[in-house]
């Protein structure tokens, strides 16, 4: 078992070795320029926090949705029609309550666009992963044609909203530029803990992961899966808005098209390298978000970005060989 | 096999074990749950490698890397749970892996299996999903998969665990026949008679270890008994008088649509009293798990009531109908009764998570969880490598302790038993009935199937039989008259 995990890595770091000497690049290097840029200052650091905090959440809804047994592809639309229906608000509604109602509106709007792919998932055994890439391109026409017309700011060239009023946004828990942090990053934290305790400590929290894990014995145990799936499916869609919408109040202050690089997409990896741990989100969204603020200093450098997404993919790999072991029968 | 070692763990699962088998003719592996007579088979199949010990074929040394390398050296193996893929037909499923070239040549192929199929008296439509096989049938297609492999020695682990008597003798006419043509089938069971009438020789193991081996015709089943378990067995303390009880169940012209549309009950009728051991003898796929299911609250009866103490189940949900007392020991454990890939302290409170002590309020209650996941284990002496081991990591047997423990842990109202002793030996299944038996002192109504009529006929005070989606009782005096429930179990009067 070890050996094989021992290969693999092995592997992965040869093959990655080899196409950067290929691209003309100094492997040692590469990693040098990656951590650096990541890592290497207070500013560094800063924007690795940054790019963290949305993949982050939304690898969070990724994840709940996966204890349930649902692979909800939607996140990413789930968190664009977030993030267009908590700017319309933070928009109108000035100051704290702005701030506050634009996630709550965030939040349903998430959970209703995840709401059809639940319903046809739950009582007509629809699967989710087709239902919810269809809503996705929903989602991202939809909102690109928000902001080129009724939504638009009419005072600037971009295809993008008006921006939301500073005192509207969310606050600075330390704010000495270049080094900054904003409370959305605790926000996730906080959402992590408290998924984790629910998992563990409610029954709620335990039928959900009932479905996940057997169908069929869930129903035998009294459990309604079409309910729990439905639920599941809405707060996945819930945390995927919140995602959204954090990031226009935090970070972007307004939504513009083409808001989301793939946050939603980033975030099933993000759940799939976590695995079961609602705790090991945080490391895992950490690690994408480092290789994301890094390989945009590998790109000025000259060697493409997607070289870190072969790097994710490895990770991801290597997870799950090391997870998906067979169990040995013992008595 | 010579001198044959496993360990898991900790736990040696076979210590030195020795075994010889003839050629042609059915040999008899028997002992108790974790005796060791699986990981033996699993051993010689190829699907384990021994730490010590050798295996010869023929007189000559080999060594299966792999149950494949087992396959081709003409070993085969029916192990308990089926390798059958539903959404396959049965011929794919029959040829699946042997194949026997890169193009398939599907007409030659159904002729060969119909020509199989025939030797054995067995009858399949080949080109229906092998989902709709009762699992009976899905039996007799694992041994076809054995004979289209050429297997001339074939391993049978519990092949007549699911079966009805009838289907189990139709399926030992075949393997005498089998026998008879020079196939060698090693068979393992904790049903004596079948050792007694089909058997050559028997090996009996005891805590992974060979305690004899003996011809059959020179041994008797008392003596077999008393060697697997190792001492004189407690005589079962079935005849006992119930008091009258009020009746507990109350069915009434209760119908419920089958998978395939039609009605699978039509119109049922019973009652059960409590402290009332209700059997219900018949044929697999008469109706008993309609009827289970329509009890519990997982399908919607078309027509009909039920009651428990009154309380009129309709409109009631599943979970409603747990809190009111019923609880299932369900007929497929692995998929309708446990999470593999959980730890056994958290199967505990499967179906029982709402209710006291596991749960407080809507929260869970680990540390009362954890005491009662040691007491379910300790009920029928589940043996197990630590609570916070997953599932998956027990054995059939043992997982099926666990599993009946735990609907007899929180006073049940009404037990809905499916099999409850499957894959049991002979001290297990009776712990389990003598576990059914004190709920029902406690007040409890109990209904079980079974579709080993003497099982029910030892442990049931009173038996009705289904066939046809029908439920028929027995005239009365005749309750437990095997000769009327057997006729009434092929529908006859």
């Amino acid at each position: 078992m070890i050996w094989r995990v021992i290969a693999l890595v092995t592997g992965a770091l040869a093959i990655l070795a080899g196409a950067l000497l290929v691209a003309h690049e100094s492997p040692i290097v590469a990693v040098q320029t990656l951590i650096h840029g990541s890592l290497g200052s207070p500013a560094a650091i800063a924007g690795t926090l940054r790019e963290t905090t949305p993949l982050l959440i939304a690898g969070l809804a990724v994840f709940i949705a996966l204890r349930a047994g649902l692979f909800n592809i939607g996140v990413e639309g789930q968190l664009i029609m977030g993030a267009v229906a908590c700017t319309f608000v933070a928009l109108r509604i000035p100051n704290a309550l702005g701030m506050i109602l634009g996630l709550i509106v965030g939040m349903i709007a998430g959970a209703l666009w995840a709401l059809p792919a639940g319903l046809i998932k739950a009582y007509r055994n629809g699967h989710e992963v087709i239902t919810t890439i269809m809503l996705n391109n929903v989602a991202l026409y939809l909102t690109s044609a928000l902001v080129s017309g009724p939504m638009k700011d009419k005072t600037s060239q971009d295809t993008a909203t008006p921006t939301v009023d500073a005192a509207t946004r969310m606050p600075w828990v330390y704010n000495h530029p270049p080094v900054q942090a904003n409370c959305a990053l605790i926000l996730g934290v906080v959402v992590a803990i408290g998924l984790a305790l629910w998992l563990k400590k409610t029954v709620a929290g335990y039928e959900l992961q009932a479905v996940g894990a057997n169908p069929t014995a869930a129903k035998f145990a009294g459990i309604s899966t079409q309910r729990v799936t439905l639920m599941a499916m809405l707060v996945s869609g819930a945390i995927g808005g919140l995602a959204g919408a954090v990031q226009v109040l935090a970070y972007e202050g307004r939504f513009y098209s083409g808001f989301s690089p793939g946050y939603g997409f980033d975030a099933l990896g993000v759940a799939l390298l976590a695995g079961t741990n609602a705790f090991a989100v945080l490391p895992a969204s950490l690690l994408f978000g480092i290789l994301s603020k890094g390989g945009t200093a590998l790109q000025v450098d000259g060697v493409p970005k997607g070289i870190t997404t072969v790097v994710l993919g490895f990770l991801i790999l290597i997870a799950a060989v090391i997870r998906y072991r067979k169990v040995n029968t013992v008595a | 096999m010579k001198g044959i070692t496993k360990c898991f763990g900790a736990v040696t699962a076979l210590d030195s074990v020795d075994l010889d088998v003839a050629a042609g003719g059915i040999h008899a592996v028997v002992g108790e749950n974790g005796a060791g007579k699986t990981t033996l088979m699993r051993v010689l199949y190829g699907a384990l490698h021994a730490d010590e010990g050798s295996l010869e074929l023929d007189g000559k040394p080999v060594r299966f890397g792999s149950s494949r390398e087992a396959i081709q050296a003409g070993v085969g193996m029916v192990s308990q749970h089926y390798g059958i893929i539903p959404a396959l037909t049965c011929l794919q499923n029959l040829i699946l892996g042997a194949e026997g070239g890169t193009i398939l040549n599907i007409k030659a192929a159904a002729q060969r299996a119909e020509a199989l199929a025939k030797r054995m008296g067995f009858q399949f439509d080949w080109n229906s999903d092998a989902s709709t096989l009762s699992p009976a049938g899905a039996q007799k297609l694992e041994i076809l998969k054995l004979l289209w492999r050429e297997a001339r020695i074939m391993i049978l682990d519990e092949p007549t665990a699911m079966l009805s008597p009838a289907d189990a003798s139709a399926l030992f006419e075949s393997l005498d026949r089998l026998a008879a043509d020079g196939a060698t089938i090693i068979l393992v069971t904790h049903r004596l008679p079948e050792v007694l009438e089909h058997c050559n020789r028997v090996t009996i193991l005891r805590g992974g270890k060979r305690i004899d081996e003996k011809a059959v015709a020179d041994t008797t089943g008392s003596e077999l008994a008393q060697l697997i378990v190792g001492g004189a067995l407690d005589k079962p303390t079935t005849h006992r008088q119930i008091s009258d009880g009020k009746t507990a169940l109350q069915i009434t012209d209760l119908s419920v649509k089958g998978s395939r549309g039609d009605l699978a009950l039509k119109g049922i009728g019973v009652s059960v009293r409590s402290g009332e051991i209700l059997g219900i003898a018949g044929v697999d796929g008469s109706g008993q798990r309609e009827l289970f299911h329509a009890i519990a609250g997982l399908v919607k009866p078309t027509e009909g009531n039920i009651t428990l103490d009154g309380v009129d189940f309709a409109g009631l949900s599943a979970a409603d109908r747990i809190e009111q007392g019923v609880r299932v020991i369900a007929e497929d454990r692995h998929e309708e009764g446990v999470v593999e890939e959980w730890s056994l302290d958290e199967n505990a409170a499967l179906g029982l998570q709402r209710l006291s002590p596991f749960a407080k309020g809507g929260t869970v209650d680990s540390t009362a969880r954890h005491a009662m996941a040691q007491k379910i284990a300790e009920r029928f002496s589940t043996k197990h490598g630590g609570l916070n081991l997953p599932m998956a990591s027990l054995s059939g047997g043992n997982q099926q302790r666990f599993v009946a423990a735990r609907a007899l842990c929180l006073a049940p109202k009404l037990l809905l038993a499916f099999q409850p002793a499957r894959g049991l030996d002979l001290k297990g299944t009776q712990q389990v009935y003598d576990g059914i038996r004190a709920a029902c002192a406690e007040g409890a109504a109990a209904l079980v199937v079974s579709f080993d009529l003497d099982e029910l006929l030892e442990q049931c005070d009173r038996l009705v039989a289904m066939n046809g989606g029908k439920l028929l009782e027995p005239l009365d005096g005749q309750s437990k008259d095997r000769d009327a429930i057997g006729r009434l179990m092929v529908g006859a009067h």
